[in-house]
């Protein structure tokens, strides 16, 4: 079942189109994560879909509501947690807390809540005074008391420091073991790659992929590479028993560096330097990442519009 | 109705946390009149109109107060809570973020009547203060004077880009009003181009207005001032509703 249904979005700012003729759907109980540079136009997705802002054409459809026409409704339903969004000076977690508990009809217990989130000896702390990443927590758990079936995430690791992000990590796959859709967005492609069953990949408001990390990676379609250091000089050996495997062979000093795309290259290597009795070590396989995908598609898109903006 | 008098006694205790803005509503209004009741005394007064000075103050007091909250507090929190998106957090949750606007606006009147009734019950107590007037009336001449300040207030949240505006244009207009409408000095005992500046000044409509039914006069009195309050409310209010952007 389709939770989120995004058909055709057009956002359109004055003379910039934010967001170009998108389409996706997130399944339910997944977690969909939009990627892309500053300014690709994942804020203004996710606030057309969560009906915080009026779209100009396509149809967007959550939880089977009309997020312009039964956005009160909606609103009961969904948990949010909107970019850069701040509190009231000298407010408490505990008053906080209260604010939103009082906003449903069925909320959840937020001591609960805090505990769970191991915050529950901040109950009395300014919320100004916790750090970056309990705030981001903080806004995890307003987002929860509805006790929503979706969760709206706009970049909440954004500015975290790398222990509190993984920790946020695994609050959002707890997410999903409860049960529950998560769409988010972000910068990280190591987040996206670790949490996300889906990804769509933005660039100036299109979508230029959409698929699973596997799915996105093939797509990019980047060779694998191999690299050892040696003292000897192998180029002529690797290129003429392995030449039809491998694209490229760059040698650096002592720095040997193989493209392919395939896999085997590194057991036919390795049979081969035995054989030819050469000395090497520091064997090394990268797989492309995520982020090699990413860099090459957005980079690609840039290239083919041909104005680069940075 | 029980979640918005829950907001509302929230952005209470929130706004009790504002040292400035407690400052300036509570305890400046009677430091001055301390200050300037000691000096002058109450003593009726030829000077006065044959009335004691802090009977002629008192009411420019209470005008003062009005616009510590209206021109300072009501729009500067206004601002702060747009700019941090708290209202736009909450336009995403079963409340609209019009509950917080009406529950600032709740907030900041009582204030403001608190403030007041401090003020009135010191000069009572130290300058046996005195009330010439009809208290309906006087509550009714209140209520306008607060109508229109607090619309020029909203009207600066709804103009301002971001906070660092509404503060600057805050201040511009709250300093002249405070020390040139007679709201804090009588206008008597100012120079003769000052109280041409002060006809260009809303409040000085409203400072006139109280202290003449405060001293006994009677709403019918003053229907220029009357008309010009609620025409600023009309318009600063209108334009508001006009401009006002929640995000």
């Amino acid at each position: 079942m389709n939770i989120i249904v995004v058909e055709n979005l057009v956002k359109k700012y004055k003379s910039l189109t934010a967001v170009n003729q998108i389409s996706f759907s997130v399944k339910a109980g997944s977690i969909f994560g939009l990627l892309g540079p500053n300014g690709a136009g994942k804020t203004t997705t996710v606030e057309c879909i969560i009906g915080l802002m009026k779209f100009d054409e396509g149809f967007v459809e959550i939880l089977s509501l009309n997020p312009i026409t039964d956005n009160k409704k909606l609103y009961k339903e969904i948990g949010v947690q909107l970019q850069e969004t701040s509190y009231q000076d000298k407010i408490k977690v505990k008053e906080l807390c209260e604010l939103f508990t009082i906003m449903y009809e069925k909320p959840l217990d937020y001591h609960r809540l805090l505990e769970q989130f191991g915050l529950i000896d901040k109950t009395n702390t300014n919320v100004n005074q916790l750090s970056g990443g309990e705030r981001q927590k903080i806004a995890i758990i307003l987002a929860l008391i509805a006790n929503p079936q979706v969760i709206i995430l706009d970049e909440l690791t954004t500015g975290l420091d790398p222990k509190s992000r993984r920790e946020m990590w695994e609050c959002i796959k707890n997410l999903k073991r409860e049960g529950r859709t998560v769409f988010m967005t972000t910068h990280y492609m190591e987040e996206a790659a670790y949490l996300c069953d889906q990804i769509g990949i933005m660039n100036k408001g299109k979508l230029i992929a959409i698929d699973s990390v596997e799915g996105i990676i093939d797509k990019a379609d980047i060779d694998i590479t191999i690299s050892f250091e040696t003292e000897d000089d192998v180029f002529h050996i690797i290129k003429d028993e392995l030449n039809k495997k491998i694209n490229k062979i760059e040698i650096n000093n002592t720095k040997v560096k193989i493209y392919t795309k395939s896999e085997d290259v590194l057991t036919d290597l390795i049979i081969l330097l035995r054989d030819k009795k050469i000395n090497y070590r520091k064997i090394d396989i990268k797989r492309p990442t995520l982020e090699d995908a990413y860099l090459k598609l957005v980079g690609k898109e840039k290239e083919t519009e041909g104005n680069a903006t940075v | 109705m029980r979640r918005f008098k829950k907001i509302t006694i929230l952005e209470w205790k929130l706004l009790t946390r504002e040292f400035i803005t407690i400052f300036f509503a509570l305890i400046f209004p009677v430091m001055m009149l301390l200050l300037f009741g000691s000096i002058y005394g109450n003593e009726p007064n030829e000077f006065m109109n044959g009335y004691g000075t802090v009977d002629v103050s008192t009411p420019g007091y209470i005008n003062m107060i009005v616009a510590v909250t209206g021109l300072m507090s009501l729009p500067l929190t206004l601002a702060q809570y747009r700019e941090r998106k708290i209202l736009k957090r909450f336009m995403a949750s079963p409340i609209h973020p019009m509950d917080i606007l009406l529950s600032q606006i709740i907030v900041n009147v009582m204030l403001t009547l608190i403030g007041l009734i401090m003020l009135i019950i010191v000069g009572i107590i130290v300058f046996d203060l005195k009330f010439y007037g009809n208290f309906f009336e006087a509550l009714l001449a209140f209520i306008i004077i607060m109508l229109s300040i607090f619309s020029i207030g909203l009207f600066i949240t709804a103009i301002s880009k971001n906070t660092r505006m509404a503060n600057a244009i805050s201040y511009i207009i709250y300093f002249p009003m405070l020390f040139l409408s007679g709201a804090t000095m009588p206008l008597e005992l100012m120079p003769q181009t000052i109280r041409i500046i002060s006809k260009a000044l809303p409040m000085t409509y409203g400072v006139e207005l109280f202290k003449g039914i405060w001293l006994g006069d009677h709403l019918i009195d003053f229907s220029l001032e009357l008309l010009l309050l609620g025409g600023i409310t009309l318009l600063f209010g209108g334009l508001s509703i006009k401009l006002f952007k929640w995000v």
